[in-house]
């Protein structure tokens, strides 16, 4: 049985080695191509995705998410449960927060954002917020009077620009006036501006605690305290740990609050994705069956032929399969290579997506999956039409 | 050696039908060497198509080498071509992507032979057609006449019983028409092998042993010639 192997492949390499370079090459250059389109428009999603998540790690929900227990609005006892949370391994820091809307009006603009009450000093060994100040200053834990505003609530003077309810162009130095949902209504100096192209941070306001704290009458409460974890993939372990060190609290993770958003950019990406690689690999079974058509029809003489002088069809079927495969291993190689390249610009100089730079992610399930695709492609695109070839009676095949 | 029991061939069905043979009986001895000839489509390749096994006749019984073949599968067929029918084209039929060597080396290794084998075998025969310095050489760089020649040693190379030649020369000037049915007249005397020939040239007549005329699908004549010697064609 090996033997019939030797002869197949024995005859598909002097017919690749002598047969026309220019067609070859054509065809391995076609199937580079078709492996990088496999590959490319994937692993741009994937770079999405992974900006996404680290995203909401970095500038909403930290590692885990801690809120109040079933039936209670608030979390009490903040600081002793933050010390108790610091004692559990693998947490690097936690910061409470008090959200909630509030009205902010600025030269007759009203709007109602989020307004979120931190603690500053917590908040930068949580999150990235205070990276992200494009003008003036971010908060100190001891501010009062101070507000810092999103880059998107803060809006542009030309109001036609902004897509969602701003408060017109203002800027640092200016003042505010925000209601609270108890009827307070202060004034605030804006201390900063946000602009961290996340559009739940750019669209919210930021005081200190403390200010809050002012403002409803309580101390010590927040209605969610979010935690940074050594590494991040295990949050389900951390949730755990911390169960089991006495926090009764609901315990969320990131990928738990951003699921129905992440589901849905997925969703999508995944619709585009599945569309691009069934088109991907039409293109290539189209093209790698036409090549092995043509080259079979074009040696149906020479089939019949080999027929007559007794190589079984099966040799002839596998030195066609063994010629389709080494077109796909070629190709193969050759759009590794072209990925390598475009992978290496995209990470030098990455694509600008409004949530910020994306660099492409090759998955190695992503490249498995892209090989094996275009591996059975081959198989079935240099299979069909010699088996069809050498089906034909011989004598019509040597006629031509 | 072979025995065909009115072989019929009709190809198309009604009122196009062609009895491309037509009740033919035949029985060839060991080591003989027949031409097959008569007019163009007076059934003569349609003969040689049924003792090739490259077609099924539709009546008729045909036995080769004590086996009828007419209950063989195709894979038998196939093993059955390589193994005991050797089979010579008009326009050569090689590979043109291989080298002579490697056109011959191809049957001789589907059959078993080792790589060294193989590679002894094709030298040697290649050397009986008189074409060891080409061994190397592609098809495109071989005149008509030497690819006729490579296209006789891969038809040889399984040694086989029976060797059937489809208008060998048809494609070859006068000079290289004899050299090749020279080839073949002392192939067939020195490995005693048995030669059928197709040809519609009337002076091939005097290198064959026997020859049988054919008209309409029918065998008309068939006619043993005494010419161990052929003379010099001129």
């Amino acid at each position: 049985m090996l033997e019939e192997e030797q002869v197949a492949f024995f005859l598909a390499s002097r017919l690749i080695t002598r047969g026309n370079k220019g067609t070859l090459l054509l065809t391995i250059m076609i199937i580079a191509m078709v492996f990088v389109n496999l590959i490319f428009l994937p692993s741009i999603i994937a770079g999405i995705v992974v900006l996404f998540n680290q995203q909401n790690i970095d500038y909403s929900y930290g590692n885990l998410v801690i809120e109040p227990r079933e039936d209670q609005l608030l979390i009490t006892n903040v600081g002793e449960l933050q010390q108790k949370i610091s004692r559990v391994p693998g947490v690097v820091a936690s910061t409470p927060r008090f959200t909630g809307a509030a009205t902010i009006v600025s030269k007759g603009k009203s709007t109602t954002p989020l307004l979120i009450a931190i603690n500053p000093d917590d908040e930068k060994q949580v999150l990235n917020i205070h990276t992200k100040i494009i003008s003036g200053d971010y908060l100190n834990d001891g501010d009062t009077g101070q507000i810092l505003i999103g880059t998107t609530l803060a809006g542009n003077k030309d109001q036609n620009v902004d897509r969602t309810p701003t408060l017109g162009g203002v800027d640092v130095g200016k003042t505010v006036e925000v209601t609270f949902r108890n009827g307070v209504t202060r004034q605030y100096r804006i201390k900063g501006i946000i602009g961290s192209s996340q559009f739940s941070v750019d669209s919210s306001a930021f005081i200190t605690r403390k200010e809050l704290e002012s403002v409803l009458g309580t101390t010590d409460t927040a209605n969610q305290i979010l935690v940074r974890t050594q590494t991040t993939g295990n949050e389900d372990a951390m949730r755990i740990t911390l169960m089991q060190y006495g926090i009764q609290e609901k315990i969320w993770t990131w990928q738990d609050k951003s699921a129905d958003f992440l589901k849905s950019i997925v969703g999508s990406f995944d619709i585009i994705n599945v569309i691009s690689t069934i088109v991907s690999l039409v293109i290539a079974v189209v093209v790698i069956f036409i090549v092995i058509f043509i080259n079979t029809v074009y040696r149906r003489k020479q089939i019949g032929i080999l027929q007559a002088i007794g190589i079984d069809r099966s040799i002839i079927i596998k030195s066609y399969i063994f010629q389709a495969l080494f077109i796909f291993a070629s190709g193969t190689l050759a759009g590794c290579a072209l990925l390598f390249m475009l992978l290496q610009y995209l990470t030098a100089s990455p694509l600008v997506f409004p949530g910020g730079p994306v660099a492409p992610v090759l998955e190695p399930m992503l490249l498995f999956r892209a090989i094996a695709s275009l591996f059975i492609v081959s198989l079935i695109a240099g299979f069909l039409p010699s088996w069809l070839t050498t089906r034909e009676d011989i004598l019509s095949a040597i006629r031509g | 050696m072979i025995v065909g029991s009115n072989l019929q061939r009709i190809y198309g069905k009604g009122s196009v039908e062609v009895r491309a043979l037509d009740d033919v009986d035949i029985a060839i001895r060991k080591g003989e060497f027949i031409g097959v000839m008569g007019a163009s489509g007076s059934g003569k390749s349609t003969l040689l198509h049924l003792l090739g096994l490259l077609d099924r006749p539709t009546a008729g019984s045909l036995v080769i080498d004590k086996v009828d073949v007419g209950n063989l599968n195709e894979r038998q067929r196939t093993l059955f071509r390589l193994n005991r029918l050797g089979y010579v084209f008009q326009d050569y039929a090689l590979v043109p992507e291989l080298t002579a060597e490697e056109n011959i080396y191809l049957p001789s290794k589907v059959r078993g032979m080792t790589s060294r084998e193989c590679t002894r075998v094709c030298s040697d025969i290649l050397g009986l057609v008189g074409l060891r310095d080409r061994v190397s050489f592609l098809p495109g760089e071989l005149s008509g006449g030497e690819q006729q020649r490579v296209a006789i040693a891969r038809a040889l190379v399984n040694n086989p019983a029976i060797l059937l030649a489809d208008e060998p020369c048809a494609n070859l000037d006068t000079r290289n028409s004899t050299t090749i049915l020279e080839l073949i007249r002392k192939l067939n005397k020195d490995l005693n092998q048995t030669v059928v020939m197709v040809s519609h040239e009337d002076w091939h007549r005097k290198y064959f042993d026997r020859v049988i005329y054919m008209r309409d699908g029918k065998i008309v004549t068939d006619e043993e010639l005494e010419q161990a010697n052929p003379p010099e064609q001129g």
